[in-house]
């Protein structure tokens, strides 16, 4: 094995830029069909439809020259979905009788219930991240993760609790602290990651915005602006703060860089919303000519919809709304937001993955069905 | 095979340059692909790895680069070939190169499960969760019935904040209904009513048997026979356990269409489309039964049920016309219409006093 010859080592640039290569076109067609298989199947099509865009994102994107492989299967996340859904029926059916329990006692007595479910959702986000990351695959190398999700999802319950009581003002710290943990139990092989953020950086990069973020609740147009400034920060900083050994991560994501984005997303949103609104008008329409009914009558008291032409079109329309937001949202704040926070990554000190060894093995899907089954998303 | 090699014309031997990921280590190597009856890698003119045509798979890649594994080489070892020429050559050689990917069949498979996993959720909802729903309503204990029941009214008093109306004079004559129905019902003091100051024309039963009647039905109502009716109804309703049995069915109903859609807690706006679509047969039916209830229980106490299917009509109108099978009671008018034909003469004595029935009609009015 000696006396294999690698590629001499050129001279390197100090920083090599991170790149994506896909099409636009190419990833609206995927989502779209996607959209309309999920609609066809009745939404089991979703961890197909999530293995693809992951596929995509993964495999058009690059390092020094090499693209990335996402080597996960659908088939994985269905089994995932099946295990965790086994184990969330019976806690939800303890749930109902315990919150049955204390709301005799007091009227939404069983909120404080939802505390074992926050719990629940970040064991479920740090489950799920390993689970992408021992499918993210480079140079043949795959990354993986330790750790644990209780300790984790402990640590994230106290600082949620922090920031709750400073009304938000911890939150630097606290994402800190959470990526803190989640970046040194990261490894590329046998590299381990960390994270050299802090949260005084994140603070000084942000702290207006935590003080606009009231006002712009109040004014509807301020509120995107303050978000996708927030947003931006809140990528720069934790991009620039990732490292793996001696390798380094440095962000130029400008603040107003997200802000477009949710612009678009907005515009189509309404756009979307008023097509949604004239065909429920014209169906109803339709719907009173046809079986003769005034039109007024079409919504019967409490509004429940007493024609059945009027109900399934309503029905047909509103999934096509659903889908079409689903497609909007996908192509700009999954792909965009992808395209557009990669770009902005310099990497320094590529000597340091020259040579990594393999290490780290497969973690299964269940955290991706328990994020599945509680709604929960993280990265 | 050496004799086809002596017989085969002269050729360049086909090959090229390529870049291989051992999958132990991820330094880049160099290889020199020779293309023979395997595909071999060399290594400073030495295949150090040979991999059957047969056992190569494609990996994911972006476009301009081919990316192959084999069944025999380390799960991530990696061969990246940029030469179009060659890439299309070895392409050509490998019969089984997307075995793994998920092809149109692939996506028809996953389609047609998903659709047998739809209808069979469906037929579960249609069929078996109102069978459940029958059979299990007899288990549940009377004392959990009650706590379900406790359960809702505090939070339909913490959402509408209505509060309940207790005139002393009407409360009494309030009373006095309510006493004489239960009696001729048979029932205990466990059977509650009240009235609630909301304006909305409804009466309802909770599990455990609360009923309220609210003030907008008591406003409209012009004897004290139809409020009787309506409580008989109620009652039918308590006796009949159906809002227990509607709790079952709907929380399976919306379980298992939350299921369908991926979300466990069964919430969402088609969901309640839907989940009212598939459940409104069922209270229907109940509804039936609960007016059978009521018209017995006036029939006993000497009384007509007539005058409830007038207040009900007086409240809801004609509704012919509109497709109602959504709707939770069955037409207003084929009530009536049944009521009409139980019309009996009153033969007990009236079921409230003149000044009764008034101070009824104002128990919400003081506290005002």
């Amino acid at each position: 094995m000696n006396q294999m010859s690698f590629v001499a080592p050129e001279p390197r640039p100090a920083a090599v830029p991170m790149a994506f290569s896909g099409g636009r076109g190419e990833f609206r067609r995927l989502v779209s069909r996607g959209a309309g298989l999920e609609l066809i199947t009745a939404g089991f099509y979703r961890f197909w439809l999530a293995t693809d865009i992951r596929r995509h994102l993964w495999s058009y994107t690059s390092l020094d020259g090499d693209a990335f492989e996402y080597t996960g299967r659908a088939r994985e996340l269905l089994i995932g979905f099946l295990f965790a859904l086994a184990i969330l029926v019976p806690i939800y059916v303890v749930y109902f009788l315990v919150g049955l329990e204390a709301e005799r006692l007091q009227a939404f007595a069983s909120i404080p219930l939802f505390l074992f479910f926050y719990l629940f959702g970040q064991f479920a986000i740090y489950r799920a991240r390993r689970y992408r990351l021992t499918r993210t695959v480079w140079r043949g190398v795959r990354f993986w993760m330790a750790g644990s999700g209780l300790g984790y999802a402990g640590r994230a319950a106290l600082w949620g609790l922090l920031m709750a009581l400073t009304l938000g003002l911890a939150l630097p710290w606290r994402e800190a602290a959470l990526e803190r943990y989640k970046m040194r139990h990261t490894y590329y092989g046998d590299l381990q990651a960390s994270f050299e953020g802090n949260g005084w950086e994140f603070f000084k990069a942000g702290w207006w915005l935590w003080l606009l973020a009231p006002v712009a609740l109040m004014v509807f147009p301020l509120a995107p602006f303050v978000y996708g400034a927030f947003k931006a920060v809140e990528w720069r900083w934790w991009l620039s703060g990732i490292r793996f050994g001696g390798l380094s991560l440095t962000s130029t994501l400008r603040r107003s860089a997200l802000i477009g984005l949710y612009w678009k997303v907005i515009g189509w949103m309404i756009l979307i919303g008023l097509v949604f609104a004239a065909y429920l008008f014209a169906s109803a329409t339709l719907a009173a000519r046809i079986s003769g009914v005034p039109f007024d009558h079409l919504f019967g008291k409490q509004m429940s919809i007493e024609s059945i032409p009027f109900l399934a079109l309503t029905v047909v329309g509103y999934l096509a709304y659903v889908l079409a937001i689903n497609v909007v949202i996908r192509v700009y704040l999954l792909r965009d937001l992808w395209v557009r926070l990669l770009v902005s990554v310099d990497v320094q000190g590529l000597q340091a993955v020259d040579n990594v060894a393999a290490r780290g093995e497969l973690s299964n899907a269940l955290g991706e069905g328990f994020a599945d089954g509680l709604d929960v998303a993280g990265f | 095979m050496d004799s086809e090699f002596e017989a085969a014309p002269p050729s360049p031997r086909p090959g090229g340059l390529a870049i291989y990921f051992d999958g132990a280590s991820n330094r880049r190597r160099s290889v020199t692909l020779a293309l023979l009856d395997r595909l071999e890698l060399q290594e400073a003119g030495q295949a150090t790895v040979a991999w059957r045509y047969a056992d190569i798979r494609r990996a994911d890649s972006p476009p301009g680069l081919l990316r192959l594994t084999s069944l025999t080489a380390p799960v991530l070892a990696r061969l990246e070939i940029r030469d179009a020429a060659l890439a299309a050559d070895l392409v050509s050689r490998c019969t089984r190169l997307d075995d793994n990917a998920p092809g149109r069949r692939g996506v028809a498979v996953i389609v047609g499960w998903s659709i047998a996993a739809a209808v069979s959720i469906v037929a579960v909802i249609l069929f078996v969760v109102p069978l459940l729903a029958e059979r299990l309503t007899p288990l549940v204990p009377q004392a959990f019935e009650r706590r379900l029941g406790d359960v809702a009214d505090r939070q339909i008093r913490a959402l509408f904040g209505g509060r309940n109306c207790d005139q002393a004079s009407g409360q009494a004559a309030f009373n006095t209904l309510v006493n004489r129905l239960r009696a001729a019902a048979g029932m205990d003091v466990s059977v509650e009513a009240a009235v609630v100051a909301t304006p909305i024309a409804n009466a309802f039963a909770l599990p455990g048997g609360k009923v309220y009647l609210f003030d907008g039905l008591l406003a409209k109502a012009q004897d004290p026979d139809e409020i009787a009716g309506v409580l008989a109804h109620e009652f039918g309703h308590v006796r009949h356990r159906d809002a227990t049995r509607m709790l079952l069915h709907n929380g399976g109903t919306s379980f298992l269409i939350g299921l369908l859609f991926g979300d466990i807690t069964g919430s969402g706006a088609l969901i309640f489309a839907s989940r009212s679509l598939l459940t409104s047969s069922y209270s229907r039916e109940a509804e039936h039964n609960a007016d059978g209830f009521a018209i017995d229980l006036m029939h006993q106490l000497g009384r007509s049920p007539k005058p409830m299917g007038q207040l009900l009509f007086r409240v809801t109108g004609k509704e012919a016309g509109g497709l109602s099978i959504l709707a939770g009671h069955p037409l207003t008018e084929d009530r009536l219409a049944r009521m009409t034909e139980q019309d009996r003469p009153p033969t007990g004595p009236p079921l409230l006093t003149a000044a009764e029935w008034q101070a009824l009609k104002a128990i919400c009015a003081v506290a005002k």
